[in-house]
């Protein structure tokens, strides 16, 4: 080609554009696709409930005081705690990161720990009809969500102690948090929809 | 009028098809017709008004096509490019008219086919109060039953050829579909129609029939092995007929099986899934009737089984076929007439898949 | 300058085998996503000539049931989720980035993990024939016949590899979105970008909304068919039906997901070998976007004859999604309209693609109308529509893309000769399989039938049949011409086509990073701009120079 034409040279291209970080967009995309999944499964759940007459069916309603309400309680306040630790990070102040982050992990295993109790007393399970195959999968593929997420928290966390994340440079973390979020807002539809909508 | 027109279409395009199709001449009836662009003529109302639809939609489609394939072909033998011709063609980016003209009329196209469809539907799917004649259809793996519930009857087909459901022409008939497995669907192509047969739901729907003739079905829904075995026969006769055939057949439900020969040999055979017989062998002394003593092991709500003999001679004919079929659940005790020594395949007429080998001597 | 030459991303030499299976540079993974379709192609072409060899008598007994329906469910299955859309993901993965002018995707390594996934998920669904039966169900799986008690193995083995097939689309998806949201060089902004890219774009974030929603059903059936659950099994309390408006709600999107990149590369083909700019620039990206929306809300026109679907709404929104589909056919032809057409191989596929869609489509306008589909829903007609459209669509689409980027890819033009024979084999062997399927359907013929009695359905199948081994035929011509071509000393110039974009502004193959140096970009033609300085507006053309280059 000619030498005399406008080029623009190679070093200005490949860099990120303005706007969001590269990864977070991925996270958010992710999350996106994640909520379609969710959506598949609320689907299912709706279906069943317009066709059913009695629903919950007989045997099979769930309380949702207290052991659920405290567990929602629990991954709600756990939220305010990463937006904490993510605003923390926004400042610079690591430590208060780390210690946000903590609480965190802590309240997140707090409520997969309730939860497996709350299964286990449970007068049903997953075998048992619809209703116990709804209610198992949703709530279970949501607690495998908490773990995931539990799981990424750990990793910044560790991050974080060593040293890791600064005012400028902490995209896990938001992207971390907002994953956590996710989690939550899916659990907040799921104890309205199983608990009280019925 | 409307069958005149099709009529007139059909000789048309058989000329294409005749190219493609050599030394075809059988006669022209639903499941038996030479494949064309036109389907048969219909037998139902319901399926003549579809059909009409679809002579519309295939007029507005062939004339689409001949335009743009038509534009397409004058296109590259018009422009293309001539050896040696190195100046560039005018550099045209768009036209806003033209853009909005293939939108438009396409838009018009399809919107007035949506209403002339929407019409059609309206007669497809019309149903009448009080009809006289309610037909219940139950398909599973892998044959149908057809009960006339009002009349006593019912018919559950046998091998490959399935049942065979007589239908009076020029009444109402209702249809109620049944299944207790998997997805079926009951297809009649001389209806131009077919309805998915979906356990957990009861699909009905009307027909009107007005000829008379005999016509093939086939399960139109993938349901497994025995899918393509899944077939049945329509017969429409006229209501005299029709009542006189729901005599006979009556009369003939009424009858009994002969007894057996006291101390005839007594075999015993069961079945508990779609896929194979309990006991692969049986045994019996050539030249002496005996039974065999058949119980169906399936849980309540499963399907029917049953025992039959092929004729070693034919592809597909039966020797012995026991009756009644066995349902869940329950034994019957099925008498079979001497047999000459040798080795026979015995099938369940329901399941054609499930076989086993009986040895005379 | 800041970067004239690169540095080499290894100094010390390894060997070629280890260099590839640990790549992350997204050209070579395009390639190996590209090889690795091609590969399933023939598998599942293989399984078609056992169909069409079954059906070429009536009451053949030469295949058994059990086989012919494993023979269908896996053609189909390896068809559309190992060979199409890990195709179109190839060349997404190949083309799009230097279209766009980055240096590479967004996220390389996950890059490399959608792409490993293909291959292994393939196995686990083909290693079903090893323990005792592939998945038999259909490539639909409808339920209650994928539950436990109607099939064995083979289906798990088909959930489990569609679940793994799912996240590698998601993530490839991902990373196609965030590469085009964020890695544009400059001047590249989105009404500049080329078609395939904006069906790329479409592509993705149908993926994205698409695909999760058959991981939830796919999800829901094992749980079935392995845990006790009920959720499909009517006999247990549970909805047929439901199992259809899941998978449905993917699987529409998923047929334009498998179509719309398609478009993108007969709207890249067509424009250069006709030397013109494509038709109707916008009008195409807004047909592409609202084909993207309606395709979200037509799913249930699979389901007009289950009497569970609202009908007029459905058929409604069907019909309207010939409207944009429509635009895009006439702009391809306006683009054609006055040009100086050159016959490539990679042209000829590209009309042969126009040719069959049009009947594809027109073929889906028919069972958009209810009482028209009652008729041929689940029959042949069905068959034909979904091969004019996936194989006479995006199949042809993906041979005009590998004869138009091979010498991109791999430095090697592909003999033009050869190509010729593998376009007049295919285009005719098309015609011979699916158009007699038409007048099948019509006839009354269901799909998916190991056996048929009437012997008036024969002719037509022997066609058919015929024209399958034409297609497999024409293979051979191509896989010969792919296989000396790579054994040829590189010779293939830079843009032997006399292209518009930007991957041909670089080497073939382009070095590591892609580019030395970019051309500026004002338009979706950037290279066209480049050679035809003349035809610039002369108002912009000062005030867009970014950077004048200093040259070599
Ligand atoms: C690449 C894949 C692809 C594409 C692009 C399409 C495109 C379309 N499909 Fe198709 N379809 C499939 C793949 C695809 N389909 C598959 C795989 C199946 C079977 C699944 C299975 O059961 O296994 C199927 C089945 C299928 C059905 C269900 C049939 C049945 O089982 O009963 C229907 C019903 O409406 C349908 C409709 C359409 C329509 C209206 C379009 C439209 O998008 C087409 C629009 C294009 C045109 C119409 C041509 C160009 C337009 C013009 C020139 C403008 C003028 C035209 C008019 C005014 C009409 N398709
Ligand atoms: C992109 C998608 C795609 C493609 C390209 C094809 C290609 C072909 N299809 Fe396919 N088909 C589907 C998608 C596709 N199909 C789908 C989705 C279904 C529905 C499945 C279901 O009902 O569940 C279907 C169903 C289907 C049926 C209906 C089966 C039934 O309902 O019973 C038939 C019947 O003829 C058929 C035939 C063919 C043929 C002959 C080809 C030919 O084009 C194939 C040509 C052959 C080759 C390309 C092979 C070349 C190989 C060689 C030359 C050998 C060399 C190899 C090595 C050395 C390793 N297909
Ligand atoms: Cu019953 Cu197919
Ligand atoms: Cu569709």
């Amino acid at each position: 080609m000619a030498a005399t034409t406008p080029q623009v040279t190679a070093g200005a291209h490949g860099h990120a554009q303005k706007g969001m970080d590269t990864a977070l967009m991925g996270m958010m995309l992710f999350i996106a696709s994640e909520i379609m999944f969710f959506a598949g499964l609320f689907g299912a759940y709706f279906t069943f409930r317009g066709q059913a007459q009695v629903w919950p069916p007989q045997g099979f309603e769930v309380e949702p005081f207290p052991l659920p309400a405290i567990l929602t309680v629990i991954l709600v306040t756990s939220s305010f705690t990463m937006q904490y630790a993510t605003i923390a990070i926004r400042r610079g102040d690591r430590t208060a990161m780390n210690r946000a982050l903590a609480v965190t992990l802590l309240l997140g295993l707090i409520f997969l720990a309730g939860q497996l109790y709350d299964y286990s007393n449970l007068p049903f399970s997953i075998r048992s009809g619809v209703y116990g195959s709804l209610f198992f999968t949703m709530t279970g593929f949501h607690g495998a969500h908490v773990l995931g997420g539990a799981i990424g928290i750990f990793v910044v966390l560790s991050r974080g102690v060593s040293g890791q994340f600064s005012k400028e440079h902490h995209v896990a973390v938001e992207a971390v948090h907002w994953y956590w979020h996710f989690v939550d807002v899916v659990w907040i539809a799921l104890f309205f929809t199983l608990y009280f909508l019925r | 009028m409307r069958r005149a027109t099709i009529a007139w279409t059909r000789s048309l395009l058989a000329l294409a098809v005749l190219a493609l199709v050599v030394g075809a001449c059988a006669e022209a009836t639903p499941g038996n017709q030479v494949p064309n662009f036109f389907p048969a003529p219909a037998i139902t109302d319901q399926g003549q008004a579809s059909e009409s639809l679809y002579a519309i939609v295939f007029w507005i489609a062939t004339a689409i096509f001949i335009l743009v394939e038509g534009l397409i072909i004058f296109a590259v033998f018009r422009y293309r490019r001539h050896k040696g011709d190195d100046e560039l063609p005018a550099q045209t980016h768009g036209s806003m008219p033209f853009e909005l003209a293939w939108t438009i009329v396409p838009f018009i196209i399809v919107v007035a086919l949506f209403v002339l469809s929407e019409n059609t539907q309206q007669k497809v799917d019309a149903s009448t109060p009080n009809p006289p004649l309610t037909v219940d259809v139950t398909g599973f793996q892998w044959q149908w039953t057809f009960d006339y519930t009002a009349q006593g009857l019912s018919f559950t087909g046998q091998g490959t050829d399935g049942p065979t459901m007589v239908l009076p022409v020029g009444e109402d008939v209702h249809f109620r579909l049944h299944s207790n497995d998997v997805i079926h669907s009951f297809y009649v192509p001389g209806f131009f129609f077919k309805r998915d047969v979906v356990p957990g739901r009861t699909n009905e729907f009307d027909l009107t029939l007005d000829q008379t003739g005999t016509y093939t079905g086939q399960c139109a829904e993938f349901c497994g092995l025995g899918h393509a075995d899944m077939r049945f026969t329509v017969q429409a006769v006229s209501p005299a007929d029709f009542t006189a055939w729901v005599a006979k057949a009556q009369e003939a439900a009424k009858a009994t099986p002969s007894p057996l020969p006291s101390g005839a040999q007594s075999l015993t055979l069961s079945a508990s899934n779609t896929t194979a017989f309990d006991e692969s062998t049986l045994t019996a002394t050539a030249g002496q009737p005996f039974a065999v003593v058949f119980t169906n092991k399936e849980a309540a709500g499963g399907p029917p089984h049953d025992f039959a003999i092929k004729d070693p001679a034919g592809r597909s004919n039966l020797l012995f076929t026991g009756q009644p079929l066995a349902q869940a659940g329950q034994t019957v005790t099925y008498s079979v007439p001497a047999l000459a020594a040798g080795t026979y395949t015995f099938i369940c007429i329901v399941h054609p898949n499930m076989t086993g080998t009986l040895t005379v001597k | 300058m800041a970067t004239t030459v690169l540095p080499r991303a290894t100094t010390y030499s390894r060997s070629r085998v280890y260099e590839w299976l640990t790549t992350t540079d997204h050209k070579k993974i395009g390639i190996m996503y590209v090889a690795s379709s091609y590969l399933f192609m023939c598998l599942g072409g293989l399984l078609a000539l056992g169909i069409r060899t079954q059906l070429a008598v009536p009451n053949d007994t030469l295949i058994p049931n059990a086989l012919y329906n494993q023979l269908f469910t896996m053609h189909g299955t390896t068809m559309i989720f190992f060979f199409v859309m890990p195709m179109l993901a190839g060349f997404a993965n190949y083309a799009m980035p230097l279209m766009i002018g980055a240096a590479d995707m967004a996220f390389p390594r996950i890059n490399a993990l959608s792409f490993w996934i293909i291959p292994v998920s393939g196995l686990l669904l083909f290693s079903g024939f090893a323990f005792g039966g592939a998945a038999s169900a259909g490539w639909t799986s409808y339920s209650p016949l994928a539950e436990a008690k109607y099939s064995g193995i083979g289906q798990d083995l088909w959930i489990l590899a569609l679940l793994l097939n799912g996240m590698s689309s998601i993530l490839g998806a991902i990373n196609m979105l965030v590469t085009i949201f964020k890695l544009r060089a400059p001047g590249m902004t989105m009404l500049r970008l080329p078609i395939f890219v904006w069906t790329v774009l479409v592509t993705a974030v149908l993926l994205v909304f698409a695909v999760p929603v058959l991981a939830s059903g796919l999800v829901m059936l094992f749980i079935d068919r392995n845990y006790g659950g009920s959720f499909f099994d009517p006999a247990a309390g549970g909805d047929a039906i439901l199992w259809q408006n899941v998978f449905w709600f993917f699987g529409h999107p998923e047929v334009y997901i498998m179509i719309l990149p398609a478009f993108g590369i007969i709207s890249e083909v067509l424009p250069v070998f006709s030397r013109k700019p494509l038709f109707g620039y916008k009008a195409f990206v807004l047909a592409t976007v609202s084909i993207g929306v309606l395709g979200f809300g037509v799913w249930a026109h699979h389901m007009f004859a289950t009497g569970a679907v609202y009908l007029p709404f459905f058929s409604a929104a069907t019909f309207l999604i010939s409207v944009p589909t429509g635009v895009k056919m006439f702009n391809w032809v306006a683009t054609m309209w006055r040009g100086k057409l050159r016959f490539t191989t990679s042209m000829l596929f590209a009309v042969g693609f126009l040719i069959s869609f049009l009947i594809g489509g027109l073929d889906g306008a028919f069972a958009a109308s209810t009482p028209v589909d009652f008729d041929i829903t689940d029959t042949y007609w069905v068959v034909s529509h979904l091969h004019y459209v996936l194989f006479g669509g995006s199949a042809m689409a993906i041979m005009a893309g590998t004869y138009y980027w091979f010498p991109k890819m791999v430095g090697r033009m592909l003999d033009e000769r050869l190509g010729k024979v593998h376009f007049t084999l295919m285009f005719v062997g098309l015609q011979l399989t699916f158009f007699p399927m038409h007048l099948l359907g019509l006839a009354g013929m269901p799909r998916r039938i190991a056996e048929y009695a009437p012997t008036v359905w024969q002719p037509l199948n022997v066609v058919a049949t015929i024209g399958a081994f034409t297609i497999a035929a024409s293979m051979l011509p191509f896989l010969w011409n792919m296989f000396t071509a790579l054994r040829r000393p590189a010779d293939a110039p830079d843009d032997p086509w006399d292209a518009n974009t930007l991957e041909w502004a670089t080497s073939s193959p382009p070095p590591p990073y892609n580019f030395e140096r970019l051309p500026e970009v004002r338009s979706e033609r950037p290279l066209f701009d480049l050679k035809h300085p003349e035809l610039r507006k002369p108002a912009t053309a000062a005030a867009v120079v970014v950077n004048p280059g200093s040259g070599h």
